[in-house]
């Protein structure tokens, strides 16, 4: 067992990243917030963490906490910048935002390291800490989804108007994702920098958006547990398929593109329909069973309406009771 | 300083020849195809893949990759977007979902093209066709610019018309206006949908062929770099509207050579991204496009 | 739902502050007057309606009422609050609930969790302790208000069900649930009816006069004119966005101009019969 865990370190910690990172775009986009800024939280993480580490020296969770606040910061600063955009221009805005990110890097000088990046950023980063922290986070994120919260974030998404309407400050939800956005990519892009010690334009690019993109398609957008099992089946998918060796790329392309297609919901949102449908069918039975006369398409009402516009037609409005 | 202008305008050719499908295809029938790029490359891939056996002259290259850019994108709507619309809730999870399996359905082409070529750049070398240059005092321009410029202009300006005068062109813009009631009106939207992609296709795949000639040879990535720079434009031009790409063509072209004869070449880039947060903080709807009425 | 204090309910009383007033409001949406300064008041404790033909302007009075739609002129107050430059949410926090016309629940939520949806803001006006650890607690065992509202919308038994499963009438229900788990002062109804069989309309009926014994004042949107007779103590009545006439429901209906605008002759009959035979008419009712 321990053999296997040390031979496939490099990729369970690699999991752990590619969660932080389908979470941040998986975030904002359960409340229906079309932000890709996660991905360019991500670098800020990565840069950040790594420039605190070489010049001053600092110890993990520092590094991490930095890069993770100033990620979540610059996320506050796009939901005030963007918050009159939604759908795809939101969605592009923010794409547009990671890709500045990725250019302003490749310029940064001495800074960032230009074109080759930084490295050598060395601290010691241990897997308990990795897990714990996203632990942490994943136990806030499950929190999230369900009680009041959950419901809330639910009206956020499905019908903005009516959570106004419901006393839900609907600008606030929304700020929300973007600085939460912003904390998980921020975490992602720093913890990850600690574990290769190097970082450079190349690995904050859109290659990182679509990778996001597909996992949280493949493993489902609704909730944690689809990033969860996307960042899984992304970290371990390329080396299932080293097997084919060649045709690797375009079997990963036709899975993704097939997924999108057909199974939008992802392998959770699979799961969860079925369950729910074994469920449903289960209730509506009890409840036709039990007489219930107003659950399932009702058409009693219907002919009752139809009863009152004949009478109506005979002159005789008042007397319509069946 | 005319040499750039002169090189802005054959780059802005092509980038209108590839953004002019997309924004067809965005304008009328709603659809972001993200695999526009993918199926660019692809395109010339093909016709690269075609010469590298067969002797052909350029005409029968631009057919080629005209015909496979077409038939690509005809296969994305009918076995992608279509399935994606009809199984939809509601217009914008099937948005988002189109964009989505527009990137997953890119893969496939990228893959197979960089597994051939080991991401090695192709070219047209097989092919029958020379390039000459002409050169007018300190200017030079080589026929396919010369080609590119007046394509994009006629196929530009060709289609902007098309839209407005004929009727399946106002059937097509009756449903970017209202889906709804241009279907109820008797418009095929099916019918014209698959139309319009085809065009879109096309248009990708000549664009493709064209830029291959142009630069000698092109990269499997190369459909991806586009894809960002048509949004750009088109955010800038205006969703709907073909004149806003045909501006918005050219004047990211110029703006892009300026940075790159002015700094570094590694800004270039920026300007696209930057132009998109600009124009979508500032006028959503681009220089000439239509104000998105929402119904309260 | 705390009982408040009784009102009287007789029209003509001597009445306290109007909870909603509305002076000389309009909307307009470029060239169209939807609403074209109104002004009317709410007195608390009763049923209020709205009547009139579609494009009356009714939908988006209701709108403005609840901030969705700006004014174009005139204002609002709200127990003696100005009120028009207040957010939707606001509206919604000071206790202003109202349903859709067109049904609006989360289809992915479950009845029982649309219902503690409204009730979410009113615990959290009632919220003591940690706010963060109330919100983190799974809220597994619905609390009273949930309950309350569930047991008065006789939707006990389809807590677990999804809004896609059930009848229209049904899902109306549960978005009066929803409402009346707000806890609100004021209820805005937009054609709640709609839908329903005649036995639901007489069971929304028999609650909306509940609730308002208990204090609630409504404001209902109705199209169904017998609904209006059986449940309002008065009506305004809206055309082309002006206010037509108001006063009792039976009086209105009997005026003139209403009856001329969508009425029709076989109604103003029906309120005369209903006027003059009454008790019979009632006796027959409960046959």
């Amino acid at each position: 067992m321990s053999g296997w865990y040390d031979a496939n370190l490099v990729l369970v910690q690699s999991t752990f990243v590619g969660l932080l990172l389908a979470l941040s775009v998986q975030v904002p986009l359960r409340m229906g917030v079309f932000s890709f800024a996660g991905v360019g939280s991500y670098a800020i993480g990565a840069y950040t963490a790594a420039i605190v580490v070489i010049r001053w020296e600092a110890p993990a969770l520092l590094a991490i906490a930095a890069g993770a606040l100033l990620a979540s910061f610059v996320g506050w600063l796009l939901a005030l910048l963007l918050h009159r955009l939604g759908g795809l221009y939101l969605g592009m805005a923010t794409v547009a935002f990671d890709l500045i990110l990725s250019v302003v890097t490749t310029n940064g000088g001495e800074l960032t390291g230009g074109p080759t990046g930084l490295f050598g950023v060395i601290a010691d980063i241990s897997m308990a800490q990795i897990i714990g922290v996203t632990l942490i986070v994943v136990l806030l994120l499950a929190a999230s989804e369900r009680g009041r919260i959950g419901r809330r974030v639910e009206a956020v998404r499905d019908d903005p108007e009516l959570a106004a309407a419901m006393g839900i400050n609907v600008r606030r939800y929304r700020q929300a994702a973007f600085v939460v956005s912003g904390l998980l990519g921020g975490c992602a892009g720093a913890i990850n920098v600690l574990l290769r010690t190097t970082v450079g334009p190349a690995d904050i690019g859109f290659g990182l958006v679509v990778l996001a993109l597909t996992m949280i398609i493949i493993g489902g957008a609704k909730s944690w547990l689809g990033a969860l099992i996307g960042a899984v089946v992304f970290t371990w998918l390329p080396s299932i398929l080293a097997v084919v060796g060649e045709w690797q790329q375009i079997i990963y392309g036709t899975i993704v593109a097939l997924a999108a297609i057909w199974v939008p919901g992802g392998v959770l949102g699979l799961v969860t329909d079925a369950y729910r449908g074994i469920q449903q069918r289960r209730r509506l039975k009890e409840l036709a069973a039990a007489g219930a006369a107003d659950v399932v398409e009702d058409h009693g009402a219907d002919e009752e309406d139809l009863a009152v516009l004949e009478e109506l037609a005979q002159e005789s409005p008042v007397e319509r009771q069946r | 300083m005319l040499q750039d202008l002169v090189n802005a305008v054959a780059l802005g050719s092509i980038y209108l020849l590839f953004a002019l499908g997309m924004s067809l295809a965005w304008g009328t029938i709603g659809i972001l195809n993200f695999a526009h790029g993918s199926i660019f490359m692809f395109s010339a891939f093909a016709a690269y893949l075609i010469v590298n056996n067969v002797r052909l002259p350029m005409v029968a290259v631009i057919a080629i990759g005209t015909l496979v850019g077409a038939a690509l994108s005809l296969a994305v709507q009918v076995f992608a977007f279509e399935p994606i619309l009809r199984r939809a809730k509601d217009h914008r999870t099937a948005e988002m979902q189109i964009l989505i399996a527009g990137i997953g359905v890119a893969i496939v082409p990228l893959a197979i093209a960089q597994e051939n070529t080991k991401s090695n750049p192709f070219g047209f070398t097989g092919s029958s066709f020379k390039a000459t240059t002409y050169v007018l005092g300190d200017l030079r321009v080589t026929n396919i610019q010369i080609l590119v410029i007046v394509l994009a202009l006629v196929l530009g300006l060709g289609l902007a018309r098309w839209l407005q005068v004929s009727r399946n062109g106002l059937a097509l813009r009756s449903i970017g206006v209202d889906s709804e009631v241009s279907s109820i009106m008797g418009v095929d939207r099916r019918r014209l949908a698959l139309l319009t992609m085809l065009v879109a296709g096309g248009l990708a795949g000549l664009a493709g062929v064209l830029l291959t000639y142009n630069l000698g040879a092109i990269t499997p990535e190369s459909g991806e770099a586009l894809i960002l720079k048509a949004f750009a434009i088109i955010i800038l031009g205006g969703v709907g509207s073909i004149a806003g790409v045909i501006v918005g063509a050219y004047v990211l072209a110029l703006a892009e050579t300026v940075v790159l004869t002015q700094t570094s070449g590694l800004w270039v880039d920026a300007v696209s991204f930057g132009l998109i947060l600009l124009v979508l903080l500032f006028k959503t709807e681009g220089l000439f496009g239509r104000r998105e009425v929402r119904r309260a | 739902m705390t009982a408040a204090v009784e009102r009287i309910s007789a029209p003509d009383a001597v009445d306290p502050r109007p909870v909603l007033e509305a002076r000389d409001v309009a909307v307009h949406y470029g060239g169209i007057k939807a609403v074209d300064g109104l002004s009317f008041a709410l007195t608390p404790g009763k049923i209020f309606g709205i009547l009139g033909p579609n494009g009356s302007g009714k939908s988006t009075l209701l709108a403005a009422l609840t901030r969705l739609v700006p004014l174009t002129r005139g204002g609002l107050i709200f127990d003696g609050e100005e009120f028009h430059n207040v957010s939707p949410a606001n509206v919604a926090r000071k206790g202003v609930a109202r349903t859709f016309q067109t049904v609006r629940l989360l289809t992915g939520l479950t009845v029982l969790e649309n219902v503690q949806l409204g009730q979410d803001l009113h615990g959290a006006a009632a919220a003591n302790g940690s706010p963060l650890l109330r919100r983190l607690r799974p809220t597994r065992t619905p609390s009273a208000g949930v309950s309350e509202a569930i047991e008065r919308t006789r939707l006990a038994g389809l807590e677990k069900l999804r809004p896609g499963e059930l009848s229209y009438g049904t899902q109306r229900r549960v978005e009066i649930a929803r409402a009346i788990a707000m806890g609100p002062r004021l209820l805005l109804l937009d054609e709640p009816t709609a839908g329903m069989s005649h036995g639901e309309r007489r069971e929304i009926s028999e609650l909306l006069k509940d609730l308002r014994s208990e204090g609630l004042t409504q404001l209902l949107v109705e199209h169904d004119v017998q609904m209006m007779l059986d449940t309002c103590d008065y009506v305004f009545v809206m055309n082309f966005g002006k206010m037509i006439a108001e006063g009792s429901p039976a009086s209105v209906v009997r005026e003139p101009a209403v009856q001329e605008a969508y009425i029709g002759k076989r109604w103003r009959e029906a309120a005369d019969r209903q006027a003059g035979g009454g008790e019979r008419d009632r006796g027959d009712e409960h046959a």
